[in-house]
C-alpha cells in the first residue's frame, strides 16, 4: 500500500471532530477504575478524574492550549461515590464533545460536575456502602458454614453483578444523555431497594449468630452444650444492647472474649 | 520454623488488597470475608481464613467510606489476623478455634492502625496533587495526569511489609501457642463463638435496617426452631 493510501486509511479511522472512538471510551472507562488511586484531602478525586478523562480530551482537543485548559478544569476539586462517578464521567464527555464542537461554553461542564457530584455521592453511599455491601456481606457470611470458600466467591459474584453493571450502564447513560441522566437514575429507585436489602443484612446476622452458638455448643460435652450455646446467644443480645448504649465495639468484643475464656478455663 | 514463601505470599496478597480497597476497582475483594479466605487459601489454612473472615466481616459490616471520613482498615485487620493465625498453626493448616480467637484478639486492632496509616499516606497523595497542578501549569499534561498512578506504590509497599510482618510474628509465636495450657486453650476455643455473637450483634446494628433487632431475632429463632425440629425428627427415626 502506498504512503498516501495509508494516510487516507488512517484518516478514515479517526473519529470526526468532537466525536470519540469506541476504543477511547473503553480506555476512559478502564482508567475510571483508578479514580481514587491518589485520593487526597484537597482535591479528593481530582487527579483520578483528570487521569481517566485524558485520552478523551487528547482526542477532542488537537490544539495544545485548548487541551491544557480542558485538563486544568478537571484538576479542580472533585468528589463523589466511586461507582456513581461513572455517570459523571460519561456526562463530562457528553459536555466536552459539545465544547470541542463550540456548541456550549466550558462553564457548562463545571456546573454539571458540581451539580451532580453531591447527590450522586449520597445515592451511591446509601445504596452500595450502606445497603448492598452489608446485605451481601452478612448473607454470604451466614453461608460460610454450608458453602465454605464458595461463600466468598458467591459474595464477589452477587456484589459485582450489581456493581459492574451499574458502573457500565451509568457511564453509557451519562455519555448519551448528559444532564438528563438524573431522570434515569431517579427511575432506578435505589433508596427503596436499599431499604429492602438492609433487612437481609440484619436477618442474616441473627441467623448466623444462632447457628454458630448451636454448632459450637454441640462440640462440647452434653452437660456444657446448653451453657455455651445459650451463653453465646445471651452475649449477642447483651452486645446489641451495649452497642446501642454507645459502648465501644472493641470494649464489648474484649469483654465477651474475657468472659468466655474465663468460663472455658475454669468451669 | 518460619516458612518464608508464606511470609512473601502474605505480603503480596496484603499489598494487592490494600490497592483494591481504595485505589483500584473496589470490587470488594478486599472485604474481610474474601481477603481472609484468600489469605487462608494461599497459606494452606483455608479454615482459619474462613473463620476469621466471617467474624471480621460481621464486625466491620456497617463501616463505610463516606465522603472524607475514613473507616477502619478492615482489610488489614483481616489479612494480618489470618496471616498470623496460619503462622500460629505452624503453616500446616491446623488452625483451631483457639488459634482463631487468639489471632482475632491480638490483631483486630490492626483496623485502627491501618486507618492511621491510610491518613498518613494521604499526605503523600496531596504532594502528588500539587505536583500535578504545577506540571499542568507548565504544559506537561501527560506528567500531570500520571501523578495519579504514583499514589499507589507506597500503599502497596507499606501494607505488604506489615502483612508479611504479621505472618512472620505468627510463625515466631507458634511454639508458644502450641504449648498453651489446656485450660487456656479451651477458654480461647469458647471465646470464638462468643466473639462471633458479638460481631453478629454489631452487624445487626451496622445493617442500618429499620427494626433490625426484630428481623435478627426472627431469623435466629427460626434457626433454633429448625435445628430443634431436625433433632426431634432424627431421634424419632
Amino acid at each position: 500500500m502506498s504512503s498516501t493510501a495509508v494516510r487516507a486509511a488512517s484518516f478514515h479511522e479517526q473519529p470526526l471532530s468532537g466525536e470519540l472512538s469506541a476504543a477511547t471510551l473503553l480506555r476512559v472507562f478502564w482508567r475510571s477504575l483508578l479514580l481514587q488511586a491518589s485520593w487526597n484531602p484537597q482535591g479528593m478525586q481530582n487527579l483520578g478524574l483528570a487521569y481517566a478523562l485524558f485520552p478523551a480530551l487528547k482526542s477532542l482537543y488537537r490544539d495544545q492550549n485548548e487541551l491544557m485548559a480542558a485538563v486544568r478544569r478537571h484538576l479542580s476539586f472533585f468528589n463523589t461515590h466511586p461507582y456513581a462517578a461513572a455517570a459523571i464521567l460519561g456526562g463530562v464527555l457528553h459536555h466536552e464533545k459539545k465544547i470541542a464542537r463550540g456548541e456550549e461554553p466550558p462553564d457548562r461542564v463545571l456546573a454539571f460536575k458540581t451539580a451532580l457530584m453531591g447527590p450522586l455521592a449520597a445515592l451511591g453511599d446509601g445504596f452500595f456502602w450502606l445497603s448492598l455491601k452489608p446485605a451481601v456481606g452478612a448473607f454470604c457470611a451466614a453461608l460460610v458454614p454450608f458453602l465454605n470458600a464458595w461463600a466468598a466467591v458467591l459474595f464477589l459474584v452477587l456484589y459485582n453483578a450489581v456493581h459492574l453493571t451499574f458502573r457500565w450502564r451509568m457511564f453509557r447513560i451519562g455519555l448519551a444523555s448528559g444532564d438528563r441522566l438524573v431522570e434515569t437514575v431517579g427511575k432506578a429507585n435505589l433508596p427503596r431497594r436499599g431499604a429492602r436489602l438492609r433487612t437481609v443484612g440484619a436477618a442474616s446476622s441473627g441467623a448466623l449468630a444462632a447457628w454458630l452458638a448451636i454448632v459450637f455448643g454441640r462440640n462440647e460435652p452434653a452437660s456444657w452444650a446448653p451453657l455455651l450455646a445459650g451463653g453465646c446467644l445471651a452475649v449477642g443480645a447483651a452486645s446489641y444492647w451495649l452497642v446501642g448504649k454507645r459502648a465501644g465495639k472493641y470494649a464489648v468484643l474484649y469483654l465477651a472474649a474475657a468472659l468466655a475464656v474465663a468460663a472455658g478455663a475454669f468451669l | 520454623m518460619v516458612i518464608w514463601s508464606h511470609v512473601g505470599l502474605a505480603g503480596l496478597w496484603g499489598g494487592l488488597l490494600a490497592l483494591e480497597r481504595r485505589a483500584f476497582l473496589q470490587a470488594m475483594i478486599s472485604r474481610p470475608l474474601v481477603a481472609a479466605t484468600g489469605m487462608g487459601l494461599l497459606l494452606d489454612d483455608l479454615q482459619s481464613g474462613l473463620s476469621i473472615g466471617m467474624v471480621l466481616e460481621l464486625f466491620h459490616l456497617g463501616a463505610a467510606n463516606l465522603g472524607a471520613a475514613l473507616p477502619e482498615n478492615d482489610t488489614f485487620a483481616a489479612t494480618g489476623a489470618t496471616a498470623a493465625a496460619a503462622g500460629f498453626a505452624g503453616g500446616v493448616g491446623l488452625g483451631t478455634p483457639a488459634t482463631w480467637s487468639l489471632a482475632i484478639i491480638c490483631f483486630i486492632g490492626l483496623g485502627q492502625a491501618g486507618r492511621f496509616l491510610d491518613r498518613a499516606l494521604e499526605r503523600y497523595s496531596s504532594r502528588l496533587a500539587s505536583r500535578a497542578l504545577s506540571s499542568a501549569e507548565r504544559g506537561d499534561l501527560t506528567r500531570a495526569v500520571r501523578q495519579n498512578l504514583w499514589g499507589m506504590w507506597p500503599v502497596f509497599v507499606v501494607f505488604a511489609l506489615l502483612t508479611a510482618a504479621c505472618a512472620f510474628f505468627g510463625f515466631l509465636l507458634s511454639p508458644a501457642v502450641a504449648s498453651l495450657p489446656l485450660r487456656l486453650a479451651r477458654g480461647l476455643a469458647w471465646a470464638y463463638p462468643a466473639m462471633a455473637s458479638v460481631a453478629a450483634a454489631i452487624a445487626v446494628r451496622g445493617s442500618h435496617a429499620k427494626n433490625a433487632a426484630l428481623y435478627a431475632a426472627i431469623a435466629a429463632a427460626a434457626v433454633v426452631a429448625g435445628v430443634a425440629v431436625h433433632q426431634l425428627l432424627g431421634s424419632h427415626a
